[in-house]
């Protein structure tokens, strides 16, 4: 049996395939278009799915959608009925959206895919609630926790076996990732894309609630109760009926306008991000204790875009009772094409749950035969190595010897980070290469730190980690302490604080990857890779070897390997395609 | 397109440039029209949906918001207190026909 799931027209449009009860195939629409957070229609994304397992979608049970349309547009209207006259831009440019796409999303389904069987619809949070579906727990807590989905922002409940339980939410407009957008936005960065730079902003500020001014101003904006719920004062917002997001009562209360988005960032600004930071985690922190106390179970399931807030999800299992958690690879909304249709068969039709996600590489790969095709037919030179061995060698001495590594290998990773599939990897032990690595490829903002690969069984020598370490953490997901001693062995993935959003890597998920993070251990007495997603800035994470190709070309990359080939970049032509000019937010 | 003449035209242009050179003009002309003929049709699709949207939002959804106000009907729940802002769900699996619902 074959169970698609797809997600789509909002954002982080994406596409899962599921046989027989286990995940196949599952990508990102963004991948193929080359739009980050693509919202349209995932016609790739699904050909690659069906092309994967050589179907055609005649083969295809059934399709799960990841919410229910309707119902989003009755929190849509009511918006324009509770906002009347101001919502009047917003419902002119929103509702040929709707009569273009939500309204007509079973004949979009139909007609692009020629699609004839059953689509169902299930509400938006329990389509994240479905990641509980493909942990390891039998039985645990699940939390979800967003910007919107219908008219729920926050759920908790319980999920035994087969089923899933919502006990309690809360509505729309209170959110607590719409106050998170609400301020990325008045600090200058983008929303539903920049929340993780104020989370990576927010250690520079101060992290004292009593010493740090916006934690208090802030607090006037969300009332917090002991149980963990939480209502915002709409009064220091505007999201509800316009596309902008804080008013300006909030930008009083913060002391100064929104930040413009290349000025400078002001300790006012951390101190800002900082408070927010405070404030999310303890309002996460009280619904988790509170959600524990009622069902006294021990496992934890976090989903929905806040779960991707790594430095909470580090923190949760030393400040709540719970011993176990698990987040999939993408909690966001592009995780929701996998909930739908593992939901459909787990819960709706009643099967057995087989599967567990514990290896996040779902995307295409391209096999040694096309990538040599694809150098032989551009004229690109390149070192083909014999063997395995040989790769793994050859890498290590590279980032050893300070360069910087494209490392294209085997199927794309599922989810918004780059996991060892679509990698720039180098050298975390030279103090300069985080400032090479933004002059060559990232051009990112200098506050944001890069991230540690570690294979799991040295994790806990370099990482004060969670014992046993959570599953998460392979998905980079968690955000640890750097012990003390490494701090200064290991400069470029240690954070202002003092932590790093590590990824472990286990053999057995990418035995490549792990084999050279032990070799480049061997060379520099530190078994630790600095891991960066495969783009510049801007662009989503490469997919193709053309992408990947083109990527290295236009940035800085000094050399690329892609499966047994090696290529340098001095070697061959400098394409007219400058990534300086490309980067933007 | 110029594949699809038949033989016989091609040869007689190739034989009068200056035919050749009209067609040219033309075809750029007619790509042109087409071109500013989709963009008029945006521009009035823009510009229509704008009026009527405009009259479904003030007639529709302004009545109904004013009526909604004067009987104090809250559509967003915006208000705080002092008790729990939990709300029951209670969303758990349904019968199948309820997923094929949009709603």
């Amino acid at each position: 049996m074959y169970i698609l799931g797809i997600s789509c027209f909002y954002h982080d449009s994406s596409a899962a395939l599921l046989k027989d009860g286990k995940i196949v195939a599952a990508a990102q629409e963004e991948r193929f278009t080359r739009k980050k957070h693509d919202t349209s229609f995932p016609e790739n994304a699904i050909k690659y799915c069906l092309e994967s397992q050589k179907i055609t979608i005649d083969e295809v049970d059934y399709i799960g959608f990841y919410e229910k349309p309707f119902l989003k547009f009755e929190r849509f209207l009511y918006q324009h009925l509770q906002c009347f006259p101001k919502s009047y831009k917003i419902f002119l440019s929103s509702i040929p959206n709707w009569t273009n796409e939500k309204f007509r999303i079973i004949k979009i389904i139909k007609k692009k895919l020629k699609y004839k069987k059953d689509i169902l619809f299930m509400q938006h949070h329990m389509a994240h609630a479905a990641s509980f579906l493909i942990s390891p727990f039998k039985e645990a807590v699940i939390l979800t926790i967003d910007g919107v989905g219908e008219w729920t922002t926050t759920t908790y409940g319980f999920g035994k076996e087969n089923d899933i339980k919502l006990l309690k939410e809360i509505k729309f407009p209170h959110s607590i990732g719409l106050l998170y957008s609400a301020i990325t936005a008045y600090l200058g960065f983008s929303v539903n894309n920049s929340e993780y730079k104020v989370m990576g902003l927010s250690p520079y500020g101060d992290m004292n609630k009593k010493t740090n001014q916006y934690y208090e101003k802030l607090k006037k904006v969300i009332d917090i109760k002991d149980d963990g719920s939480y209502r915002l004062d709409m009064s220091y917002f505007i999201f509800h009926y316009a596309n902008r997001m804080p008013s300006k009562k909030l930008c009083i209360l913060l002391d100064g306008p929104v930040r413009q988005s290349e000025s400078e960032v002001t300790q006012r600004h951390k101190d800002i991000a900082a408070a927010l930071q405070l404030i999310t985690e303890e309002a996460i922190i009280k619904i988790l204790n509170y959600s524990y106390k009622l069902t006294n179970c021990k496992n934890l399931v976090i989903s929905g875009g806040v779960g991707l807030n790594s430095v909470i999800n580090g923190k949760i299992l030393r400040n709540t009772s719970f011993k176990n958690i698990w987040i999939q690879p993408d909690p966001g909304d592009g995780g929701t094409s996998i909930g739908a249709a593992v939901f459909i068969y787990n819960t709706i039709l009643g099967n057995k749950r087989i599967y567990e996600l514990d290896n996040p590489y779902l995307g295409p790969e391209f096999s040694k035969e096309e990538i040599k095709k694809f150098l032989e037919e551009n004229n690109i030179k390149y070192y083909e190595f014999k063997r395995e061995k040989e790769i793994v060698r050859e890498t290590a001495k590279l980032i050893y010897n300070n360069n910087v590594v494209g490392w294209f290998h085997g199927r794309m990773e599922w989810g918004p980070r780059a996991l060892g599939a679509r990698s720039i990897l180098s050298n975390p032990c030279n103090p300069h290469m985080q400032e090479i690595l933004n002059l060559k490829v990232k051009h990112r903002e200098k506050f944001r730190p890069f991230a540690p690969v570690v294979c799991v069984d040295d994790a806990s020598e370099y990482f004060d980690c969670d014992k046993p370490i959570p599953l998460p953490t392979d998905f980079m997901l968690m955000v640890y302490p750097i012990k003390k001693r490494y701090h200064k062995k290991i400069p470029a993935v240690t954070h202002v604080d003092g932590s790093g959003r590590l990824q472990t890597i286990r053999r057995g998920q990418n035995n490549i990857y792990y084999d050279l993070i032990k070799e480049f251990g061997k060379l520099s007495g530190i078994p630790i890779l600095i891991n960066t997603s495969f783009n510049i800035r801007g662009e989503p994470i490469v997919c193709t070897p053309y992408d990947a190709y083109k990527c290295m070309m236009g940035t800085g990359i000094d050399y690329l390997i892609m499966d047994k080939f090696l290529i340098k970049r001095e070697d061959n032509p400098q394409d007219i395609w400058d990534s300086e000019e490309s980067a933007k937010d | 397109m110029v594949c699809l003449e038949p033989l016989t035209i091609r040869l007689f242009v190739k034989r009068f440039p200056l035919i050749n050179k009209m067609k040219e003009k033309i075809l750029e002309f007619l790509s042109g029209l087409k071109e500013g003929q989709k963009i008029f049709g945006k521009n009035i699709a823009t510009i229509i949906n704008s009026i009527l949207l405009s009259i479904v939002y003030f007639i529709g959804v302004g009545l109904t918001s004013i009526f909604a106000k004067l009987f104090k009907k809250r559509f967003l729940d915006l208000e705080m207190n002092t008790g729990t802002y939990w709300e029951d769900l209670n969303l758990s699996k349904e019968d199948i026909t309820k997923y094929y619902r949009q709603f």
